[in-house]
């Protein structure tokens, strides 16, 4: 008797459904990659770390509106990720002139050319800043372990977009990916401070910022003396508006042990001494 | 002039009767929409991604379409005999070019009109802001560079072996010149003679066709817009390469022999 | 009787670059002329050279040396195609338009007026019986119909000299005898019709004048009636015997 083609369709569909449900246990063993539920992982592989400065770039480039070197511009070393050194101070005219890529144009075509580029240097304001948060999300998606993704996302979101629920979801993501990093701490911390007014959590944030510092291996203590100095002088500042001064000085002098600027330090210490040796005013007698 | 304008209108009928003008705006838009859907840090107003994204398939997609419509047409033309018939007729060969070309670039502006409309659309249901003129510099000065390519792809399509190779060749040529032309002067000072003088003569032979690139002025709002002197300049320029390429064209084209 | 296609000592002679051979003569120095108002039938053997005489007397191919005119005008003006319609062997058309948008195309070059061009189309397509399939793409037309197409798309400019390159290649008894009522019918309206073709019995029948060439040169030219009359046999007998067809010998 002949088989009726469907009976043998629905036997092969049936082979099939059977043999998935037998090897889709062991599947799960044989590569990591088939397990992550990250599409760049799946897709790439750890080759999706390579993307990761591509598009942080893209903020970049997105944050100077276009205005940005190609890799054929000459510019000096580190002037990459301009947007990394520029968070927290505005440019000054020397920076305007290390910015000034393009210098004078070498021929007709090149000047007529500049006609149709974009050759001005101007940094997003007044809320655009949000533009340059998608390249940032792609980033972090592509490499959780780039820091400074999450630091300039959070910068960005806390002091120029009051979005400080944003920026602290962020940071947290950071430090999953990061568990111990004291630069994502760091930036916790400095969020619960001047977005929050959370003296009590940014101290507790700070000081386990500093012991992951702490942690590190010497070589890596010598790279990373500015992170030491923000933390120290930090919680310096916090100690200090919170109206503890002995522990405000005692940060102050961890700061000048890596600060460049001691003096200016000693300055404030200084100032804090003479606040506490000032006779505190006598109180007031209303039934005078 | 009958005859160029009935020929152009072949290949525009050809163009929207064939699925390829329709499958790169369905995926286009589809692109766009599904990149406009993502939800990043929960802020509807952010745009300027989408339109970079929206922008850079707009011109994959105009130039898939410029080159590939134009890479078939004379050598489809010769392969499936149409051509007998046609130069049959009281038919030049240059009339033959000139109305494969207008043909290929009125095709090209019509899918451009489209794809832009499509871009005023989605930008503008964000932003609420509909800068017209940028949006018709760009359109223009992206379609303007549509005519050398198309030009240019005619040429080599006269020389080449194949629509397949014609296609690849005039995609690195087109490539290469939007990423790298505009750059030829600064690496050729930093070589030695003799590339450096080959790397000059290139710089300067090629077709800038970087210029009429300026998707950074809609994607980044940039408030000036290019000056018309400049836009009529740069028009002015394409068209000079166009006929360059249409002459180089018709001088490969007309003594060739068609057997049938 | 007045001359409306010449050639004068035609030569054609095409080279091959691969393995640097020596150049081909597919023509060597053919005088033909073709009288307004007769039906020339173009004979010859494959590779005789019949197509590419046609490929010059189109502008397909430029001569090696030599000329050729039609309606004493040079074939490499386009001008000289005005009033011609021709018919290529292998019938291929734009398999994207419609029967009727493919002759308006065409008519549109010719430069006629849309009322014109209108009424002409109508004729064609009901002269070729396509008026139910005029709306529909070529593409889905058997072999018969894009025959009958080009057939349509020859007459559109109603030419004086019809070029036609084995007009019943391909059809079904039927399609040739409609084929052989249309020439009759264009030879009645005064027009000149010049084809080539395999088929020696139609040639018999609707030839005025013949001509045979065999490898590039012209072996014989004259009436249909004469050259049986001087050969004593039939017109296939007689084209055996120019070529030069030795049959073999039966054991």
């Amino acid at each position: 008797m002949k088989a009726s083609p469907y009976l043998l369709l629905a036997l092969v569909l049936t082979a099939c459904f059977t043999l998935a449900t037998g090897i889709e246990p062991r599947a799960g063993s044989w590569s990591n990659q088939a397990k992550s539920n990250n599409v760049f992982s799946l897709l790439f592989g750890d080759g999706r770390r390579m993307f990761a400065n591509q598009f942080f770039t893209m903020a970049d480039v997105y944050f100077h509106s276009g205005y940005y070197p190609s890799i054929f511009d000459a510019r000096k070393e580190g002037t990459k990720e301009i947007i990394a050194e520029s968070h927290g101070h505005t440019d000054s005219e020397e920076d305007e002139r290390k910015e000034d890529f393009l210098g004078k144009p070498k021929d007709w075509i090149d000047r007529f050319g500049r006609h149709f580029r974009i050759t001005e240097h101007t940094h997003l304001e007044q809320n655009q800043e949000r533009e340059i948060l998608p390249w940032l999300r792609l980033a972090a998606d592509l490499d959780p372990q780039m820091i400074e993704t999450y630091t300039v996302g959070a910068y960005f979101m806390c002091q120029h977009l009051n979005r400080p629920q944003d920026a602290e979801a962020f940071l947290r993501e950071g430090l999953r990916s990061n568990p111990g990093n004291y630069e994502i701490l760091f930036g916790l911390g400095r969020l619960y401070y001047q977005n929050y007014h959370d003296t009590d959590r940014a101290r507790n944030v700070w000081q386990l910022a500093l012991n992951c510092w702490m942690k590190q291996d010497y070589q890596d203590q010598r790279e990373n003396r500015l992170g030491f100095e923000e933390i120290t002088v930090n919680l310096a500042n916090l100690e200090r508006d919170a109206g503890n001064g002995e522990e405000a000085i005692r940060w102050f002098q961890a700061t000048q042990k890596v600060s460049p600027a001691p003096r200016a330090l000693q300055k404030q210490i200084d100032e804090i001494k003479m606040k506490m040796a000032a006779p505190s005013p006598a109180p007031t007698n209303s039934l005078r | 002039m009958n005859t160029i304008w009935a020929l152009a209108g072949i290949v525009i009928k050809e163009l929207y009767r064939r699925k390829d003008f329709y499958v790169l705006f369905v995926l286009t838009a589809l692109i766009t929409i599904a990149t406009g859907m993502v939800n990043f840090f929960h802020d509807p107003k952010i745009v300027r991604y989408v339109k970079d994204i929206c922008m850079l398939l707009i011109w994959i997609s105009a130039l898939l379409i410029a080159i590939v419509t134009t890479a078939r047409q004379i050598p489809a033309e010769r392969e499936s005999r149409t051509i007998f018939p046609l130069l049959a007729k009281p038919v030049s060969r240059w009339q033959v070019i000139l109305g494969k070309f207008l043909g290929c670039w009125l095709a090209t502006g019509i899918a451009l009109l489209v794809f832009y409309a499509f871009f005023a659309i989605i930008t503008g249901s964000r932003e609420q802001n509909w800068p017209w003129l940028s949006y018709l510099q760009a359109a223009g000065l992206q379609w303007a560079m549509l005519a050398v390519v198309i030009a240019l792809s005619l040429f080599v399509s006269i020389v080449s072996a194949a629509p397949s190779s014609t296609t690849t060749i005039c995609f690195i040529v087109v490539a290469g010149i939007l990423l790298v032309g505009g750059h030829l002067n600064s690496v050729a000072l930093n070589q030695a003679e003799p590339v450096q003088t080959i790397l000059y003569t290139i710089y300067f032979l090629i077709p800038h066709l970087e210029w009429f690139d300026i998707r950074d002025r809609l994607v980044y709002d940039w408030a000036h817009l290019v000056p018309w002197r400049d836009c009529l300049l740069a028009a002015l320029y394409a068209a000079a390469y166009t006929g360059l390429f249409l002459l180089l064209t018709w001088l490969g084209f007309r003594r060739k022999s068609l057997n049938t | 009787m007045s001359v409306i296609l010449k050639t004068e000592k035609l030569r054609v002679e095409f080279t091959s670059r691969e393995f640097r051979q020596t150049a081909k003569v597919a023509l060597s120095g053919l005088d033909l002329e073709v009288n307004v108002g007769e039906v020339f039938g173009f004979l010859g053997p494959n590779g005789a050279g019949k197509t590419t005489t046609i490929n010059v007397l189109l502008g397909f191919v430029p001569p090696t040396s030599g000329a050729a005119y039609l309606f004493g005008i040079d074939v490499r003006q386009p001008i000289a195609r005005q009033q011609i319609g021709y018919l290529p062997e292998m019938t291929y058309y734009y398999k994207f338009l419609t029967a009727e948008e493919l002759l308006r195309f065409y008519a549109r070059i010719f430069g006629l007026p849309r009322a014109e061009a209108d009424k002409r189309i109508d004729r064609l397509l009901k002269l070729v019986e396509l008026e139910t399939a005029g709306r529909r793409p070529i593409k889905s037309y058997s072999k018969g119909m894009q025959q009958r197409v080009g057939l349509a798309q020859a007459l559109i400019n109603n030419p004086d000299l019809l070029i036609l390159d084995e007009p019943t290649s391909g059809l079904d008894p039927l399609g040739r005898m409609k084929v052989r009522e249309i020439i009759q019918r264009l030879k009645n309206e005064g027009k000149t019709v010049f084809f080539s073709s395999h088929e020696l019995g139609e040639v018999e029948t609707v030839c005025d004048r013949v001509a045979i060439i065999n490898q590039g040169e012209l072996k014989a030219l004259g009436r249909v009636s004469d050259l049986v009359a001087e050969h004593q046999s039939n017109l296939e007998k007689v084209f055996l015997d120019i070529i030069g067809y030795q049959p073999q010998s039966t054991p």
